[in-house]
């Protein structure tokens, strides 16, 4: 039981990871940005259920508000910083965007309050299930439940739809795509849009699991999601998703076993280290989206 | 990776421009003439990850300082509070230390900050003579760092240990899981606690640690359920004590949680919800205790702050109290007279109840306080009372 | 001079030798590093495992040189076999590990970190003029490199490194000169800090201040050594100025980053260019 416990945790965890990392793949796949801010969103989303949750007394509307405000603030990003930076050193965007968080971690805290902000009324938080001695949260299901629609959405979307085939092709073939008449501008408001949606809800539901959105919220997946990436081939959703869960099922355990020499965002590195140096061309090596 | 020619631009220029008026308007400002009243020094963390605390901290400091010059201040002198950011870092600390001595002029510290900057202050201060009292900074090093260092809050390992003689006594519990916060308080009161344990016939089933960042404990919670210990004793602030006691009570948990200090606060009852239930928190300072003061404070501190006072903060306004009684009782600002005349405390009455003084090495001596969360709310649940089991180390 | 601005000057002069030297591996040669505070950390924990046990400063300097270097090369190494996307976050990765692993030692202190590190002996003056001689020695260094044959190799590997072998450039051999050479300025810059504070916590060396350093560089101007020098004590000072505005440190900071590299993406040395580049023209 003990194994199956942590393999829940960590499965539960790295879809949490997917839904937060698909966004910044897509951007690095669509514009060889380091998207740091993507902490951020995911930080704002957070920010945006849990108040308008309890604004509202409804759970429905708080994420409704989280997935209307982020992607705004994911476009105003790309538009405001990104766009004027794109003739520059991939770095350059790069630690505009690591300066974007630490400002926005700190107006969080600011606007929002040191102590953080808890769910009023919110029984979700603490309503477990048992399965044969495993406990599962309800947070922990939605997770998975959301993730699972979340990336069968995303492949219906880009296989099946006009936009969406004409996005996919941007970010592998631009050139081509944009032969073909699909505007390479509308795909990258669109890329930031769904991204941020998704950090979003990721946010959200890390709120709930916690039952506490602080300044700090986006810490710990900011710098971790990039290893993720990274891991997953930068650009390929379906690396990333699978990079996302191992890392969340390595945290899992290598908590424990390797927990007393090594903490647990070491542990995310190292695995990330470990596999460039096998493997330099990453997880995955597939480019399509 | 190409070097792309830099683009020209005018808007840039502005930019610098903007930059550099803006610093040197800042600056104009910082140097704003300094008033002859008695100064006291304030070092507290208001940005990064400690401004929790530190905003409790600066909020009850500044109560404090109204308080005693709305009673007519000290020795005739009205108290004015210089106060700095140290981010709870060392080199801030030391930055801050030499800037309140040098710029300042400061001869009186309160550091209401962590240990890493309360030991990288300590050893400054002590060299230019001046008085600091550590508020809640939890390290040893604090205080060796010489005679004109002071501290109001229990050490660690002290902590731990009368932690371990609560449980084993007490409680009566025999076989323990303990969960460590990774920072110097967490690690410290924690090693307190293993090694006073044998002595209360407690066995330590497992070990584990997690960082200040983590709210969630997926893997701890999952090792903890298969330990099967009597308790649970973890150390943490409260941002990380609520998430970790809430996800410990979901698995299925039922097993008493005792909670370190610094999960004194409403807000881990907030977060942790109905799972807080239950919880003992050691060194958790007594809400209910008949004293005028405290419940002024408690009032006041809730209404300004809009929300209620935690263990932090009580501290940091008894450590202005404090400060201002020894200058009081020296009948001077001297910081020698000072030292000597904090030194000499006999049963001042802090926020948190009566403390006996401090031992050679200026470590408080007083009972600690235990409450346990019930229907939401802090109530006592007993006094570790017996002064030696948790004595602080002497000079 | 009071105790504040000695403390002051000595941690500008530190992080001049950290951005100068992040500048050599970022700017010259191209190869970007997000993990500058693991070098800086491993020159300050050798040097200070060093004082405890000879309280020797030279020792201890060259200690912890050799260690920012050591590491440094590792690196070096990677940075060969990964593309350039990957090596940003290879430097990040090293950079969490690095506090990740420091942290569980307890023979480094772990959490506690290490305090009580035996004095230089030469009084907090003494030093800052230590501190300042390393520091005017690393720019003399940089603007030496920079103008040597070397810095030429630094920079053709930076900007073309298919081109740089055509023309006969060992492109890897350069790359860990690079990484070997900024590293062990960032290793001598971690004794001085040691020194500085005779008290170390890891928490000195995270992700955030290599953050900062990058800052400094990409602020300044990448590749331009007082462009980056400019920067580094624009930044360092910045923060003491504005103290009053306690409250917004860190707002004021990460605004200030985005600002100037969104109207002025050339740094500092980029504006003063065009400056001069306009004067001509009028």
């Amino acid at each position: 039981m003990y194994y199956i416990d942590l393999a829940v945790t960590g499965i539960s965890f790295g879809c949490m990871y997917a839904m937060m990392s698909v966004g910044l793949t897509l951007v690095y796949g669509l514009l060889r940005i380091l998207h740091v801010a993507h902490a951020a969103v995911f930080a704002l989303g957070a920010y945006a259920t849990v108040l308008a949750a309890n604004a509202t007394g409804s759970l429905a509307l708080g994420f409704l508000a989280a997935i209307i405000v982020t992607p705004l603030f994911g476009m105003a990003i790309y538009r405001l910083l990104y766009e004027p930076l794109l003739g520059y050193r991939p770095d350059v965007p790069m630690i505009a965007s690591v300066g974007l968080l630490v400002l926005m971690q700190d107006a969080f805290r600011v606007v929002f309050g040191e102590q953080g902000v808890t769910f009023r009324r919110n029984a979700f938080s603490f309503t477990t299930f048992d399965f044969y001695g495993v406990t599962v949260s309800a947070v922990q299901i939605a997770l998975v439940v959301t993730a699972a629609i979340v990336f069968l959405g995303l492949h219906l979307f880009t296989t099946r739809t006009r936009i969406g085939v004409g996005w996919r092709a941007t970010v592998s073939k631009p050139r081509i795509a944009a032969s073909f008449g699909v505007d390479p501008i509308k795909v990258r408001y669109l890329n930031f849009a769904i991204g941020s949606a998704l950090a979003a809800i990721a946010g959200g539901l890390v709120a709930l699991l916690n039952n506490l959105v602080d300044p700090a919220i986006g810490f710990v997946v900011s710098y971790k999601a990039l290893a993720i990436i990274v891991l997953g081939g930068l650009g390929s959703v379906r690396g990333t998703l699978i990079a996302s869960l191992v890392l969340g099922l390595v945290e899992a355990y290598g908590t424990i076993f390797i927990g007393a020499w090594l903490d647990r965002d070491a542990i995310a590195f190292l695995a990330l280290i470990i596999l460039l140096m096998i493997r330099p061309q990453g997880f995955a090596g597939a480019r399509a989206a | 990776m190409l070097r792309q020619r830099f683009k020209s631009s005018a808007s840039g220029a502005k930019a610098l421009l903007g930059f550099a008026s803006a610093v040197v308007l800042l600056g104009a400002i910082t140097a704003t003439p300094a008033l002859a009243d008695i100064k006291i020094g304030f070092q507290v963390p208001l940005t990064g990850p400690a401004a929790t605390d530190g905003k409790s901290a600066q909020i009850a400091g500044e109560m404090a300082v109204e308080d005693i010059n709305a009673a007519g201040g000290v020795l005739g002198q009205k108290v004015q509070l210089v106060t700095y950011d140290d981010q709870a870092k060392s080199d801030q600390a030391i930055f801050t230390a030499n800037k309140l001595i040098g710029e300042d002029g400061v001869k009186l510290v309160v550091n209401g900050s962590y240990s890493a900057s309360g030991r990288a202050a300590a050893p400054v201060f002590q060299k230019a003579g001046v008085v600091m009292i550590s508020a809640y900074g939890v390290h040893p090093d604090i205080t060796r760092a010489g005679d004109f260092m002071f501290r109001l809050v229990h050490l660690g390992p002290p902590q731990g240990a009368a932690t371990a003689l609560y449980v084993g006594q007490t409680l009566k519990l025999k076989r323990i899981s303990v969960i460590t916060m990774d920072n110097d308080y967490g690690q410290a009161t924690m090693d307190g606690f293993v090694g006073a344990s044998s002595k209360y016939g407690i066995e330590v089933v497992n070990k584990y640690s997690y960082s200040l960042k983590d709210r969630q404990f997926g893997s701890i919670v999952a090792s903890v359920k298969r330990d099967n210990a009597d308790g649970v004793y973890a150390t943490g602030y409260f941002f990380t004590g609520g998430p970790l006691v809430a996800q410990l009570r979901a698995a299925g948990i039922t097993i008493p949680i005792i909670g370190s200090q610094a999960f004194d606060s409403e807000k881990f009852i907030e977060i942790a919800g109905p799972a807080a239930e239950g919880t003992y928190i050691i060194d958790s300072f007594d809400r209910e205790r008949k004293d005028e003061a405290l419940q002024k404070f408690f009032a006041g501190f809730k209404q300004r702050a809009g929300y209620a006072p935690e263990g932090v903060a009580a501290i940091t306004y008894s450590a202005f109290k404090l400060m201002a009684d020894g200058i009081k009782r020296a009948n001077s600002t001297e910081p020698k007279k000072v030292r000597d005349a904090l030194a000499a405390t006999k049963d001042f009455p802090l926020l948190e109840g009566n403390m006996n003084g401090f031992n050679s090495l200026h470590e408080i001596i007083m009972p600690i306080h235990v409450n346990e969360i019930k229907d939401g709310k802090f109530k006592p649940a007993g006094e570790i009372d017996d002064l030696n089991a948790f004595a602080p180390p002497e000079k | 001079m009071s105790a504040y601005t000695i403390s002051i000057v000595s941690i500008i002069g530190i992080n001049v030798i950290l951005a100068v030297s992040l500048n050599m591996i970022s700017g010259f040669c191209g190869q970007i590093s997000l993990g500058h505070g693991a070098f800086f950390g491993a020159g300050a924990y050798a040097a200070a495992l060093a004082m405890f046990a000879t309280a020797n400063v030279p020792l201890a300097v060259v200690a912890g040189v050799i260690a920012g270097s050591l590491l440094g090369i590792i690196v070096g190494f990677a940075s060969l076999r990964v593309r350039s996307d990957f090596l940003a976050v290879t430097t990040i990765g090293i950079n969490f590990l690095f506090v990740g692993f420091v942290r569980k030692q307890s023979w480094l202190g772990g959490e506690m970190g290490i305090s009580g590190i035996p004095p230089t002996g030469l009084g907090a003056a003494g030093n800052m003029v230590m501190i300042l001689l390393m520091a005017c020695a690393t720019v003399a260094l940089s603007l030496y490199v920079s103008r040597s044959w070397m810095g030429f190799a630094f920079r053709a590997v930076g900007e073309d490194e298919q081109a740089a072998t055509t023309l006969g450039i060992g492109a890897g051999a350069y790359k860990l000169a690079a990484f070997g050479i900024g590293t062990a300025l960032a290793g001598l810059a971690g004794a001085l800090y040691t020194f500085f504070t005779q008290f170390i916590t890891v928490d000195a060396f995270d992700f955030i201040f290599s953050v900062m350093l990058m800052a400094m560089v990409v602020i300044g101007g990448i590749g331009s050594t007082w462009g980056v020098v400019t920067a580094a004590v624009g930044l360092t000072l910045l923060p003491e100025a504005i103290r009053f505005v306690n409250d917004y440190r860190l707002l004021v900071f990460g605004g200030m980053l985005v600002l100037v590299i969104r109207l002025a993406p050339g740094g500092l040395a980029g504006l003063t260019r065009n400056l001069f580049d306009r004067v001509r023209q009028a």
